[in-house]
């Protein structure tokens, strides 16, 4: 029987991938695609002006192009997104894994304090610590993580627990492996997939968080396009002028339900429990 | 119900989207108001200012004397006064049957306690009492006639205007057990508004703008530099945002302190730093600051230009500070905006905690602009302004009773900030009251210290 091609097999993962691809091209090359507009600049004659020729998304309160903004806006918004699921992803792995691994009052101390973090609700102690720290991208994507990396850490430590008695790493012991050998010859090649699965279903949810963090005033500064933010100065003329809203709400959603579908896709794919 | 909640909704909306006061009947004979709210809510007049004009606008505290719309003063809980011909001794007659909301009589007294008070409390807050009456001041009571009595140190042109102001709102000292958020004042009546219908129609009333949009500059820290402020002030088209879509007309653009309808003679006045961006350029590149690393930005003594904005949002002003902020880069200034509560704004400021700091104030609270203008003389500034020509001018404003020769003073004073390129002023706001048709005369006064008031009656 001829193996069908791995690609045909995984439409909607091909299908996603393509158009994540595109996305990141087009942040990648945001002067290309808005012809040299610069996202922060604008004429103030030109404020609130309805979509057109000339602005094909319209004009906003500081009379600043607002599709320029919205593609420039796709830099801040992944690179920020990809930073978080990259930090909690590997501030989560290492926690856990120390945890399940060495168990007694290490595994005490790190569970406990993941288990405090778990007790508020994330994105309210993720603000209450952007607000602590003051309003920029950075403190919000690091307020993110300190709320965030919990669930990885859990994660981690149960799948290193699930191996942890076995036989093979008993044997690593007692023939004096190094500690940091078992952890990354056995430990982190166990949880990783499983870990990377999760991550990838979470840069939707991420982008949401920060974008929500900008909306609130916790997140990006003025002038920065960011898409939050952007929803944030349109709220105010939602009824005079709503393609403040609309282009940044559409872009959000856009980007969010493709890199939601990337996401279960590869779970799809690599969820060892489908096997 | 669903109906009534989605017109209280529509309400606030609309008192958000102006920047006013929005009044509408309801009908469980509740008053539904919807306005600024500053220093969450508190009432602690004495000790802070924005509490001063929570209790005055919410309808709590009533003053010894009141503006009307000429600004003129009238009496209010007072009934008449008297003053010899120096100026220095004021003798306040109180109405008769005065009483607290707490059913307390209103003496002479208790408005000598609440002084006292002022007093013992203000110089540890925000309020500055001492801005509307000297500490030096002695004041007595006389319960039998009804009067007290009040002796100043040094002459006062206008203090009747003075004691005007929120902060000089009486309270029943004796009987507050939370000064923050349960004062006792005078208004004993709001519960009379009752009975409005519900509608969905509003009115908006505007008041003409004596009040002034402007950013202080901070001169204990970079913007010391007289070049800086300069091609700051050269290089931001005030008209052309004022005339923008963004601000609609809300602000009348100006470059003084005082507004342009009041006549301490603005048209007059002259302007060395009208909107000249290529002359801004110059001046910054002449005395050497400039980009030396390519990065867009000038820098002053080795260091980026990045100006720290605080701003909230209120009547605009975040909007203006995003449009000066658009304008100072093109000229090579950065900023960091700091954009928060009201209270963030306010305590940064007395804190002289900025570099730039938005407000919209009124420009003659007690009556004309004395207490106004004490915002840069030395001994009150918030942003470390010190002339000593215009300190001397201050003083002699003080105690100056002719009206043509206070104006004189006001004039030049004008002119010495605009020089000194001391304040960016964004223009002047016109304050509005947006009311439900069932309610009737809910207007917003020139003074917009009384917003609640119990002239809001019903319309039918």
């Amino acid at each position: 029987m001829k193996k069908k091609n791995v690609f045909l097999q995984n439409k909607t993962f091909v299908i996603f991938s393509v158009l994540a691809a595109l996305i990141i091209l087009t942040a990648i090359f945001a002067p290309l695609v808005t012809g040299g507009a610069d996202p922060v600049k604008g004429v103030l004659a030109d404020a609130l002006l309805p979509p057109s020729k000339e602005h094909i998304f319209g004009t906003d309160k500081m009379g600043r192009d607002i599709f320029t903004r919205v593609i420039y806006g796709a830099r801040v918004s992944l690179s920020s997104t990809f930073a978080v699921v990259a930090l909690i992803l590997i501030v989560g792995t290492i926690t856990g894994i120390t945890a399940g691994y060495f168990g007694g009052w290490v595994d005490a101390v790190i569970m406990r304090i993941a288990d405090m973090m778990l007790a508020f609700p994330g994105l309210v102690l993720a603000l209450a610590v952007a607000g602590i720290m003051g309003a920029s991208i950075k403190n919000a994507i690091i307020a993110i993580v300190a709320v965030s990396w919990t669930k990885y850490a859990r994660l981690a430590r149960s799948l290193v627990l699930k191996i942890r008695n076995c036989d093979y790493v008993s044997a690593a012991v007692v023939t004096g492996s190094k500690t940091s050998h078992i952890l990354f010859r056995y430990m982190l090649p166990n949880a990783l997939p499983t870990l990377l699965v999760t991550a990838a279903t979470d840069i939707g949810s991420m982008m949401l968080e920060l974008a929500a963090m900008s909306f609130l005033g916790f997140g990006a500064l003025p002038p920065a396009p960011e898409w939050g933010y952007m929803l944030n100065e349109g709220r105010a003329c939602m009824q005079t002028a709503p393609w403040m809203m609309i282009f940044p709400g559409l872009a959000i959603f856009v980007v969010v339900v493709v890199f939601n579908m990337l996401g279960d896709s590869i779970r799809d794919i690599l969820d060892p429990r489908d096997e | 119900m669903r109906k009534y909640m989605g017109t209280a909704a529509l309400a606030v909306t609309a008192a958000m989207l102006f920047s006013g006061v929005t009044v509408q009947a309801a009908k469980e004979n509740v008053l539904n108001f919807g306005c600024a709210m500053y220093t969450d809510g508190m009432v602690n007049s004495a000790l802070d200012e924005n509490s001063g004009w929570n209790a005055m606008r919410y309808g709590i505290t009533e003053a010894l004397f009141k503006f009307d719309d000429n600004m003129e003063v009238t009496p209010w809980l007072a009934e008449s006064y008297e003053v010899n011909d120096e100026h220095t001794d004021w003798t306040i007659k109180l109405k008769d049957g005065l009483k607290f909301s707490d059913g307390c009589e209103l003496t002479p007294t208790k408005v000598k306690e609440y002084f006292e008070y002022l007093k013992k409390e203000g110089p540890s807050g925000s309020a500055k009492p001492e801005k509307y009456l000297e500490f030096e001041a002695v004041v007595t009571a006389d319960d039998t006639a009804n009067t007290i009595n009040i002796k100043t140190s040094k002459p006062y042109a206008n203090l009747m205007g003075q004691l005007c102001h929120p902060t000089m709102g009486i309270t029943d000292v004796e009987h507050i057990e939370d000064f923050d958020h349960g004062i006792i004042g005078t208004v004993t009546n709001v519960a009379d508004i009752q009975n409005f219908q519900d509608s969905k129609d509003f009115t908006v009333d505007i008041a003409s703008g004596v009040r002034c949009g402007f950013t202080w500059m901070n001169f204990d820290g970079i913007l010391e530099n007289k070049t800086l402020r300069q091609a700051i002030l050269m290089a931001i088209d005030t008209e052309g945002i004022c005339n923008s879509k963004t601000i609609g007309g809300l602000y009348t653009p100006g470059f003084s302190v005082l507004p342009s309808a009041l006549s301490y003679g603005y048209e007059n006045l002259k302007n060395p730093y009208e909107y000249d961006p290529d002359k801004a350029n110059q001046l910054l590149d002449e005395e050497g600051i400039v980009d030396t690393d390519g990065d867009g930005i000038r820098e002053l003594d080795g260091e980026n230009i990045q100006l720290r904005y605080i701003s909230y949002e209120n009547r605009l002003l975040n909007d203006l500070a995003d449009a000066n902020t658009q304008y100072l880069a093109e000229i090579g200034i950065g900023v960091v905006p700091e954009y928060g509560s009201s209270d963030d704004q306010w305590s940064k400021l007395a804190a002289l905690d900025y570099d730039l700091n938005n407000n919209n104030w009124m420009t003659v609270g007690t009556g004309d602009p004395l207490a106004f203008l004490a915002n840069w003389a030395t001994e009150s500034t918030y942003c470390a302004y010190s002339n000593p020509e215009y300190d001397k001018l201050f003083e002699q404003l003080k105690g100056e009773m002719d009206p043509a020769k206070r104006e004189q003073l006001i004039f030049d004073m004008q002119q010495i900030l605009i020089d000194d390129a001391a304040v960016l002023v964004e223009g002047y706001y016109n304050s509005s009251m947006i009311y439900s048709k069932e309610v009737a005369s809910a207007k917003i006064h020139t003074a917009d210290y009384y917003w609640l008031s119990t002239e809001i009656v019903p319309a039918k």
